[in-house]
């Protein structure tokens, strides 16, 4: 028999549990505008510059994580009908830590202050070691099915990533000299960047881009072998990478592996845009827009990435940053601002129709929003456009440095946008809300 | 022989189909298709719910005993698409897109994540719970009478 309580009815967790985290996210991104906006000239002088190591940072933990945290809490309880023991309680813990650890990290790179990169780890050590506790108890006791197969993969590449920054860590705070830092800084994010963070997103659009757009499913084949395949092929990778870096093998052998990255990816992003091809909603929309500008931009810094390796420019300075920007604010961030601006309108929706329903005074029911009343389509999409524009001048920086402050100037206002849509959202939930209560 | 899962599949597929024509009609202010568009949507969902809270979610419970478990959550679903459904026909009377389109948004993730949970869960439990009767089943749900 299988097990009926699968589908509680208290399904959904408190809408704070995943909100806390979305509306923390343009926070951080806010203050990595600012450290742009302090000092953008020297940001790209290259990847080793202490200034980058903490922009990066809290872009990735402070905006990144924070938001897919937020969205795993509240998907892996809707996916897997498995709900974890205290939901408040423990979103209350991750995110705390979460916080203060990418802020200790970011002003200890920014200071630099050794002690405020040891609490940094340790701080985000519990956000995240408590993370995988709570994931890991969700999806054993899951189905298997290719969604909880790919957090399950996302969620070991988090552990890898975790395990290997505190590695590096150690040897900032240590002020250890050794020739390893930039193979384990690779090794770190790479499995951040593309076991963590794609593999999560991958999971995720098979569920997310047929439910938005009424697409068909990805192919089966596909959906089956994909996530897999990518995880041991990064772990191959790794391996790889590690022995060329003792000279135990040719540089090429871990080149040709990881180019197996980039096509994998390459094959997500075009399944993608096949199925988006073969939508049948067609009316415009914010989220695909994002999709497609991510997508693009995925494609993009791989085959950029692969024209680098051809042509040896690896080595100059401004390629890694290149690499970096299309990746992060080219493919992950859109991404993640896309699916938001699904997400939060329409748990507020669910929140306070859920709210409506079991106060019982259907006598004289207040009308809920829509979720374009929540957050309406003309400010979604123009902060779309806001962004756009900033994610294409922050390139064009790289090639012309004078365009830098723009650039972050945009982003800044990208983000303020942003913030401004979701907590406008989330003061009409609390709004609502107090009339059902009162 | 179809089982429930994949017919039940195919009339979520369906709805989806006449969900987005609707909706597209009603983005292009074309009112002479959206009215009957949305009586034909709103009889292919209401036939839809017919059969599972009439036929399939009874017959399950009485197996299982499960009373206030997975079906009564996707009872609970059904009855905040219904809300939905009325707010719809009211922005077509008044001819009012806008609202409507926030209200369309808001019905299609609640319809989609809706179907997810039948096809991924709640189907195959009713396959199991019913494994045997399944023509007999599917012939109270062919002749199930038209909703009004």
């Amino acid at each position: 028999m299988m097990n009926v309580a699968n589908l509680a009815l208290q399904q959904t967790p408190p809408i704070l549990v995943p909100l806390r985290f979305f509306l923390t996210a343009p926070i951080f991104a806010l203050f990595a505008c600012g450290l742009g906006l302090y000092d953008g000239f020297s940001l790209f002088t290259g990847r080793w510059n202490l200034e980058v190591l903490a922009l990066t940072h809290l872009i990735t933990l402070g905006f990144i994580s924070m938001v897919m945290m937020g969205a795993f809490l509240q998907l892996v309880t809707v996916l897997t009908g498995i709900c974890f023991p205290r939901p408040q309680l423990m979103s209350v813990l991750l995110h705390g830590f979460l916080t203060l650890g990418t802020l200790c990290l970011a002003l200890g790179f920014l200071i630099p202050q050794h002690n405020l990169v040891s609490m940094g780890w340790l701080s985000l050590s519990v956000a995240f070691g408590l993370f995988l506790l709570i994931a890991g108890y969700c999806l054993v006791k899951a189905a298997t099915t290719p969604i909880t197969i790919a957090m399950r993969l996302a969620i070991l590449s988090l552990l890898i990533t975790i395990c290997l920054a505190i590695v590096l860590a150690r040897v900032f705070s240590h002020g250890i000299e050794l020739n390893m830092p930039e193979m384990l800084t690779n090794l770190h994010l790479v499995w951040g960047l593309i076991g963590w963070v794609s593999l999560l997103i991958i999971g995720i659009a098979y569920q997310v881009v047929p439910m938005f757009h009424v697409t068909p499913h990805y192919p089966q084949l596909l959906m089956k072998w994909l996530v897999p395949t990518l995880f041991l092929t990064i772990l191959t990778w790794s391996i790889a990478y590690f022995l060329v870096n003792l000279n135990y093998l040719p540089h090429i052998v871990a080149t040709s592996i990881g180019s197996f990255i980039g096509l994998e990816l390459i094959i997500f992003a075009l399944s993608t845009f096949y199925i988006h091809r073969k939508r049948l909603r067609k009316i415009p929309d914010v989220t695909l827009n994002f999709w497609h500008v991510g997508m693009m931009n995925l494609i993009l810094s791989i085959l950029i990435w692969y024209a680098g390796e051809i042509l040896s420019l690896t080595a100059y300075p401004f390629f890694p940053m290149l690499l970096g920007i299309l990746f992060l604010a080219g493919f992950i961030l859109p991404i993640i601002q896309g699916t938001l601006y699904k997400i939060v309108p329409f748990l507020v929706w669910l929140h306070l129709q859920n709210q409506q329903m079991s106060t019982l005074k259907s006598v004289n029911l207040i009308p809920i929003p829509t979720m374009k009343q929540i957050i309406p389509y003309k400010m979604a999409n123009y902060q779309f456009w806001v962004y756009l524009i900033g994610l294409v001048l922050l390139i064009a920086a790289i090639f012309w440095i004078n365009l830098i402050y723009v650039a972050v100037a945009m982003l800044t206002f990208a983000f303020l946008f942003l913030g401004y849509n979701l907590y406008r959202a989330a003061w009409m939930y609390w709004v609502m809300s107090n009339k059902f209560t009162q | 022989m179809q089982s429930i899962t994949q017919i039940l599949t195919k009339e979520h597929t369906q709805c989806d189909q006449l969900f987005v024509d609707l909706e597209a009609h009603v983005a292009k202010t074309q009112w002479e298709k959206v009215q009957p568009g949305l009586v034909q949507f709103l009889a292919g969902m209401e036939h839809h719910f017919a059969e599972e809270e009439k036929i399939l979610f009874p017959l399950f419970e009485e197996r299982t005993g499960q009373k206030m478990g997975p079906t009564q959550v996707m009872r609970m679903e059904h009855m905040q698409m219904r809300q939905l459904f009325q707010q719809m026909r009211i922005s077509v009377e008044q001819q009012n897109h806008e609202q409507f389109l926030g209200e369309s948004e808001t019905l299609l993730m609640l319809m989609r994540q809706h179907n997810a949970k039948e096809e991924q869960i709640l189907y195959p439990m009713l396959e199991q719970v019913f494994s045997g009767e399944v023509d007999d089943l599917l012939v109270q749900m062919r002749t199930l009478p038209a909703e009004g």
